[in-house]
């Protein structure tokens, strides 16, 4: 197990989600430029890249809140 | 019984004794006489003094008896005995010297109904959070969809710890376990609850917290029917879910919670979505993401399309409207000409340098000119006198 208490992932797996389905759901309503369509969709690979990684990378860490680590 | 009155030296005036000695001596066979026993009767007359001992009176139909019971002892009950409840006390019969009164000292008190004083103090407690609003089920707050950081409150040793981090492991193995050790039952736990609570506060970027107890007696389950720690549970600073009740027993911790789970492995799953749902969930977003896009660019190539259209269209319009301008123009030139003029049976006189001869001066005798009619030009010369 690794993992740094110190340097927690930059974003949180929700707000990632949640800006991911924000972007689909803004491409499928039709009043948006192309231009701007297709940064979001670039956003959206980007944020879709994150979470995927953060999925494969995934291991539980257990730790004990006064510091020490409590693996099992 | 050598404390006991001798009732030959006090057969006459001459022995008797003072009223301290006679108290003492009293006491003395009382407490000699009657070991510690238990009594059954009601509660009456209970007051609680500043000092935490309880007085109260326990009496029957035909009797009464009056009672202390000191906060060193009472401080291991749950509640105060409400008035008029049926109680068995354990107790030790004495006589207070300074006031010549009968009395028990009880030393454990409880409830003929089972569980009754538990009970009554589980009442108490839920009215107080009642009045406060803490059981509104309005007040409950969701659970994390994505929970990154769970924290456990429990005892170290509690297999409850071992189920949550093998559901969490299978489940949604992102999470990040936070043990915040307390003990769960027992002197002082309570405290070290209410600490634990209010620790989280302590944790960056947490999501949820499970408390859990790893199983034990139902009286165990006293802790999480305090008041106190209810209330610390219920300003935790993220949402609680608790999985410390049986499946019968319900406590004060499990309806203020903010979800009540049957088990430690339920809270578990509770606290977390299940890994390929998620999986499945994001490689829908993909499908869709790139879908809208393509639909995107396709329906930019179909609006160019029409664009090119409409464009064409303009142009052909517009030339076909400056052509006719040009012709209305033409036509209305045409009109202005002097040589429409010439039909009307004018002619017009030039030289041959193309100048119009309009005076007399100009046409010297002799001199040729050109006279166009309407047809045609023809070659004259003036007349010499």
């Amino acid at each position: 197990m690794t993992g740094d208490p110190s340097s927690p992932p930059p974003t949180r797996f929700a707000d990632e989600i949640e800006r991911l389905e924000e972007i689909v759901r803004r491409l499928e309503s039709s009043d948006l430029d192309l231009d701007e369509s297709l940064k979001l969709f670039e956003d959206g690979v980007e944020r879709l890249r994150v979470v995927r990684e953060r999925l494969k990378a995934a291991e539980v860490k257990l730790r004990q809140v006064r510091g020490e680590r409590v693996d099992r | 019984m050598g404390a006991g009155v001798d009732l030959f030296a006090q057969a006459a005036a001459e022995g008797a004794l003072t009223v301290g000695d006679f108290t003492r001596r009293a006491r003395a066979v009382v407490e000699n006489g009657l070991p510690p026993l238990w009594i059954r009767g009601e509660v009456s007359g209970f007051k609680r003094w500043r000092s935490g001992h309880w007085y109260f009176a326990l009496r029957d139909r035909s009797a009464q008896i009056r009672c202390v019971m000191f906060a060193n002892e009472n401080r291991r009950l749950p509640t105060e005995p409400a008035d008029g409840m049926q109680v068995y006390v354990f107790a030790r019969p004495t006589i207070w010297e300074d006031k010549g009164e009968f009395r028990l000292t009880v030393l454990e008190l409880m409830s003929t109904e089972r569980d009754g004083l538990w009970q009554l103090a589980f009442q108490k407690a839920k009215a107080a959070l009642e009045r406060d609003g803490l059981l509104e089920p309005g007040r409950k707050r969701p659970l994390p969809a994505y929970a990154e950081r769970i924290a456990i409150i429990t005892s170290p040793d509690a297999a409850a710890l071992r189920d949550i981090a093998a559901i969490v492991r299978q489940r949604w193995p992102l999470a990040e376990l936070m043990l915040v050790s307390t003990r769960v039952q027992g002197d002082g736990a309570e405290g070290e609850l209410c600490a634990a609570f209010a620790k989280l506060k302590r944790i960056p970027r947490l999501d949820v917290v499970i408390v859990g107890r790893g199983g034990g007696s139902k009286e165990d389950l006293w802790t999480f029917n305090s008041e106190r720690v209810v209330r610390a549970l219920a300003a935790a600073c993220v949402p609680v879910i608790s999985a410390v009740g049986h499946e019968t027993d319900v406590t004060l911790a499990d309806l203020v919670a903010d979800f009540r789970a049957a088990t430690p492995s339920a809270a578990a799953a509770a606290a977390t979505p299940d890994c390929e749902e998620v999986e499945a969930h994001v490689a829908h977003l993909a499908t869709r993401l790139g879908r809208s896009a393509a639909t995107r660019v396709e329906r930019a190539g179909q609006q160019l399309e029409r664009l090119e259209d409409r464009l064409d269209g303009a142009v052909r319009w517009r030339l076909e409207r400056d052509h006719q301008q040009i012709a209305a123009l033409a036509g209305r030139l045409d009109a202005l000409s002097p040589l429409k003029i010439l039909d009307r049976g004018y002619s017009l006189a030039r030289d041959a340098a193309g100048r119009v001869l309009k005076r007399v001066a100009q046409l010297e005798p002799g001199s040729a000119f050109r006279l166009r009619v309407t047809d045609g030009e023809v070659h004259a010369r003036v007349n010499e006198s």
